[in-house]
């Protein structure tokens, strides 16, 4: 490959590209992403190599393998251009019709097709309603691309903004545009990126570093990890052109080694951009020089913090430092260095390529543009979602999300990860964007939306982020290290139905101290998941407390299993599955749980027959005196036992 | 390579005319090392098998256990029973030369990804994960080794390996089964599930079977909250598996 010296060689590779490109050839992309790993998607495609291999089929036909689509709950997902077809839920078994009906015959498998609540077959992936809703602007783009292909990338219009900020437009101007767009880091604090840029831009010295935050440390999130592994290429442009800006010659992207495909992805494209003149020196030709390091993270929450994270990159223990100074003043090796999110720098080759008036129009106010969210826990649609700040919390979990499975209440959704907050029923109207959902207590973080149902006890989710940051906590201050273990100690009596009174009290007392006094954001922001559950779920703490009672049936010490004798119909099936042989009974007697063996593992209300529907969750009340071993089960004339 | 630092920290070896004959044979194996670098190679093949003992910080959430730290008594420990070793080695007169080349070889990876970061200590990290990767945990003669060769304290390199969660310092299990405590698998049963596994392979989080078969551990958010709550055995993703799937599953691992 040679390399490209100017905007005009990066734009003539670009129509020799599309021109080798015959856009009515039928290209099968299969996601690739984690989700649809996990559901065997490797299989697929290879299925799919093979099979249009043996039917040489080769010439006719594109494979390529994609990023994650978003639409993790139906993977395997499979897309074929140029109709868009989509089919979910794709199999192996499913790939020789695939050839066979569509791309040979050119009729569509109706099976494999999405199908709405009234029983309509939506062929488009754009029509299914899990994606109409949504303005997929940063994320999009993973299902065309074949991350491992600069190809791919540079066909879609890939590099041009940077070719168009290095011979056309000063930093200053690129600044400019930055700070009049109001893009906001979408990393956690939500800090608006131009100003920083602009603060290490201006700190005294030579030399200054611009930084990938791809440490995503957040527990039930993966939407960096997805950007990475799906378009790698866009976060780097993003990078170049912030690199220009203030004026850095060296970068690094900070990236957990839990994600080998992005550490894997990371390495094939910077030497991709080597080789073509995108990094390394005099890039396109413009007498601007920039590589890229990689780091890989070894896995601590905290390192993601930023003074921490550049700590870790000195190869030090990566521990958080008082700010006194600003990182971006004073970062690696004491050198002004820019952080920012994985999102936030692909997000900065939209806005120059569309325009800062483009970008300003979607959005809120104060908040402009998408953010991508990982969808998940109880809801029907869990994946990844982009939309545009300001829509609602409804929208989002029920227009998208299609709502919560099994009919069962909504209770909260979770946002900001470990930092943020549970967010109630009653403000599900709330609009996602960065000063509202503070103001609802929570915070935007870096993008978990964890949706929870009427099973979910809130007191348990608390205790659960305050496990997380206790076990992650650096320990370097007392108030972090000390109060976040007092508050779980707290929270793990209260679940095990030895709470005082005054202790509800108490964990708001020890918050309030935590989030003042911690050296860093993990400790200031850690109250927040006890502090939000307390202000919007306090009775369901009080009965944890007072009654005893866990109302979502949830912790262990506070509920009993029960059989209704009159409902038991002695089918064995419990009494053979109990793993603590807790169950009495026999044949045609009812069973019995022996409270004092039972271990409440649960297993007996699953596999109780949905027909029969005897075995019960109990908490807060005594547990019925049991009938008398050897009682027979009544049975209505006609009906066998088993 | 780094400049050496002198042999104190390994001193008093003394050597028949014999062995210092087959070391230096040695020496040629291995383009040249010194010969301190072949005794310490030597160390490392008698305490083999030989772990830290200090125990990483355990899964989270429903562990007990309290986090171990390492306090410098236990680093000054680790320095004596060096020191034994050493000993040890001196009392073994005759060992045989195959087994010290294969000793010499592993280190000698060490040396290559030591040498594939230019020797650079601000890499130390990144060479941890990669002594890490291939050895699964990181063997106690190992972080010697590099302390000695990128002349950075031991405690220093104890301080990192016992923060991260990437790194080991008990050997690992020949499978391993990781159980994901993400947010989302969390309200979706994780803790349940992770009972379920215990129970199963009778052993906790952060712990290996003594038939050295399995190694549980806990993880965050794999990117597949989908199937929530989630099992991983070694590449295999099982979506919430019975008690009955998990131990058809596990039957499969030899
Ligand atoms: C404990 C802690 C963990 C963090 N983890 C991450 C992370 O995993 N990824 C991230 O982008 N930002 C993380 N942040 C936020 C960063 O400190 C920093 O604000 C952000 O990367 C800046 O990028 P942005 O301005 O583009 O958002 C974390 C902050 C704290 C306090
Ligand atoms: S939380 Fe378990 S895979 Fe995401």
């Amino acid at each position: 490959m040679p390399r490209l010296n100017s905007a005009t060689d990066l734009e003539k590779l670009r129509q020799e590209i599309l021109a080798h490109r015959d856009p009515n050839k039928p290209c099968v992309t299969i996601c690739s992403g984690t989700g649809c790993h996990a559901y065997g998607s490797e299989k697929v495609a290879d299925t799919f190599l093979n099979e249009i291999q043996s039917k040489n089929l080769q010439k006719k036909v594109d494979i390529r393998r994609t990023g994650c689509h978003g639409y993790c709950e139906r993977g395997t997902i499979v897309v074929i251009f140029p109709e868009e077809i989509c089919y979910l839920r794709v199999k192996p078994e499913d790939v020789p019709e695939i050839i066979a009906t569509t791309l040979v015959e050119g009729k569509i498998i109706e099976r494999l097709l999405y199908e709405d609540d009234d029983g309509q077959k939506i062929i488009h992936e754009g029509d299914i309603p899990f994606y109409k809703h949504q303005r997929r602007i940063v994320f999009g783009p993973n299902r065309f691309i074949d991350p491992k292909s600069i190809n791919d990338y540079i066909a879609r219009g890939g590099y041009a903004a940077l070719a168009k900020v290095l011979s056309e437009m000063t930093p200053e101007q690129v600044l400019e545009e930055v700070k009049k767009a109001n893009l906001r880091g979408r990393g956690g604090g939500g800090f608006p990126a131009g100003i920083k840029w602009e603060t290490t831009r201006n700190a005294p010295g030579e030399i200054k570093y611009v930084i990938v935050n791809a440490d995503e440390g957040d527990p039930g999130a993966y939407m960096d990890r997805s950007l990475l592994e799906g378009n790698p290429h866009s976060v780097l442009e993003g990078l170049i052109i912030g690199a220009y800006t203030i004026g850095a010659h060296q970068g690094f992207i900070y990236v957990r080694q839990e994600y080998p495909l992005a550490v894997e992805n990371l390495y094939i494209i910077l030497e991709q951009a080597r080789e073509h003149g995108l990094l390394g020196a005099n890039i396109l030709g413009s007498g601007f020089d920039f590589d890229v390091m990689v780091h890989r993270g070894a896995g601590a929450f905290v390192s993601g913090e930023s003074s921490a994270l550049m700590t870790a990159i000195e190869g030090r223990v990566g521990e958080p430092r008082p700010k006194y100074i600003r990182t971006a003043v004073s970062g690696i090796w004491g050198k002004p260095s820019n952080l920012n999110n994985v999102e936030t720098w692909a997000t900065i080759p939209l806005i120059i390529n569309n325009g800062v008036t483009w970008f300003t129009s979607i959005g809120t106010e104060k908040s402009k543009g998408t953010k991508i969210f990982s969808l998940v826990g109880k809801v029907n649609n869990t994946g990844l979602v982009e939309v545009p700040m300001g829509m609602t919390l409804r929208e989002v979990i029920y227009d998208i999300g299609g709502g919560i499975p099994h009919g069962k209440k909504f209770k909260g959704v979770q946002t900001g990860g470990p930092s943020g907050g549970v967010i109630p029923e009653s403000l599900i109207d709330t609009r996602v964007d960065f000063d509202e959902l503070t103001k609802a207590g929570s915070m935007m973080g870096s993008g978990g939306m964890i949706v929870m149902d009427e099973d979910t006890c809130m007191v348990d989710v608390a205790r659960y982020f305050l496990s997380f940051l206790s076990e992650e906590s650096c320990g370097q201050c007392v108030p972090c290290r000390e109060g976040i273990y007092q508050m779980l100690k707290i929270l793990n009596r209260i679940c095990a139905g030895q709470g005082k009174p005054g202790d509800i009290e108490l964990l708001e007392e020890i918050a309030e101290v935590v989030r003042d006094a911690s050296l860093c954001a993990l400790g200031a922001t850690a109250p927040n998941p006890v502090l939000s559950t307390i202000k919007y779920f306090r009775d369901e703490y009080e009965a944890h407390v007072e009654k005893k009672r866990c109302p979502a049936g949830v912790c262990k010490a506070l509920i009993s299993y029960y059989i209704e004798p009159k409902k038991c119909q002695a089918c064995l099936i419990c009494l053979r599955n109990c793993p603590a042989e807790a169950i009495s009974g026999g044949k045609n007697l009812i069973h019995i749980i022996n409270q004092d063996k039972c271990t409440k593992c649960g297993v007996c209300l699953e596999v109780c027959p949905p027909q029969f529907d005897a075995v019960v969750k109990l908490s807060g009340v005594p547990v019925p005196k049991p009938v008398a071993i050897g009682t027979e089960v009544k049975r209505k004339r006609g009906e066998k036992s088993e | 390579m780094a400049k050496r630092k002198t042999k104190s920290s390994f001193v008093g070896i003394k050597v028949t005319t014999e062995q210092a004959k087959t070391l230096t044979r040695l020496q040629g194996v291995l383009n040249s090392p010194t010969k301190t670098e072949v005794l310490l190679k030597g160390l490392d093949l008698l305490s083999k098998s030989y772990s830290a003992t200090l125990v990483p910080r355990e899964g989270r959430p429903d562990t007990k256990a309290e986090p171990r730290v390492v306090t410098s008594l236990e680093l000054s420990q680790l320095e004596s029973e060096a020191h034994q070793y050493i000993s040890i080695l001196q009392q073994t007169k005759n060992r045989s030369e195959e087994v010290m080349k294969q000793v010499i070889q592993e280190l000698a990876k060490i040396d290559q990804t030591i040498d594939k970061y230019g020797g650079d200590k601000d890499c130390l990290i990144q060479i941890l994960l990669d002594i890490q990767r291939e050895n699964r945990w990181l063997p106690k003669d190992a972080l010697m080794w590099v302390s000695q060769k990128l002349d950075i304290p031991l405690t220093q390199i104890y301080h990192i390996a016992t923060f991260y969660k990437a790194f080991s310092l008990v050997p690992q299990g020949r499978h391993s089964v990781s159980v994901c405590m993400g947010t989302a698998c969390h309200v979706r049963g994780a803790p349940r599930l992770l009972e379920k596994v215990t129970d199963t392979l009778k052993i906790k989080p952060g712990e290996t079977s003594d038939d050295m078969r399995f190694s549980l551990k806990t993880v965050n958010c794999l990117g597949c909250c989908a199937l929530g709550p989630v099992m991983v055995v070694d590449e295999d993703y099982h979506s919430n598996p019975s008690t009955g799937e998990m131990e058809k599953i596990f039957a499969t691992c030899d």
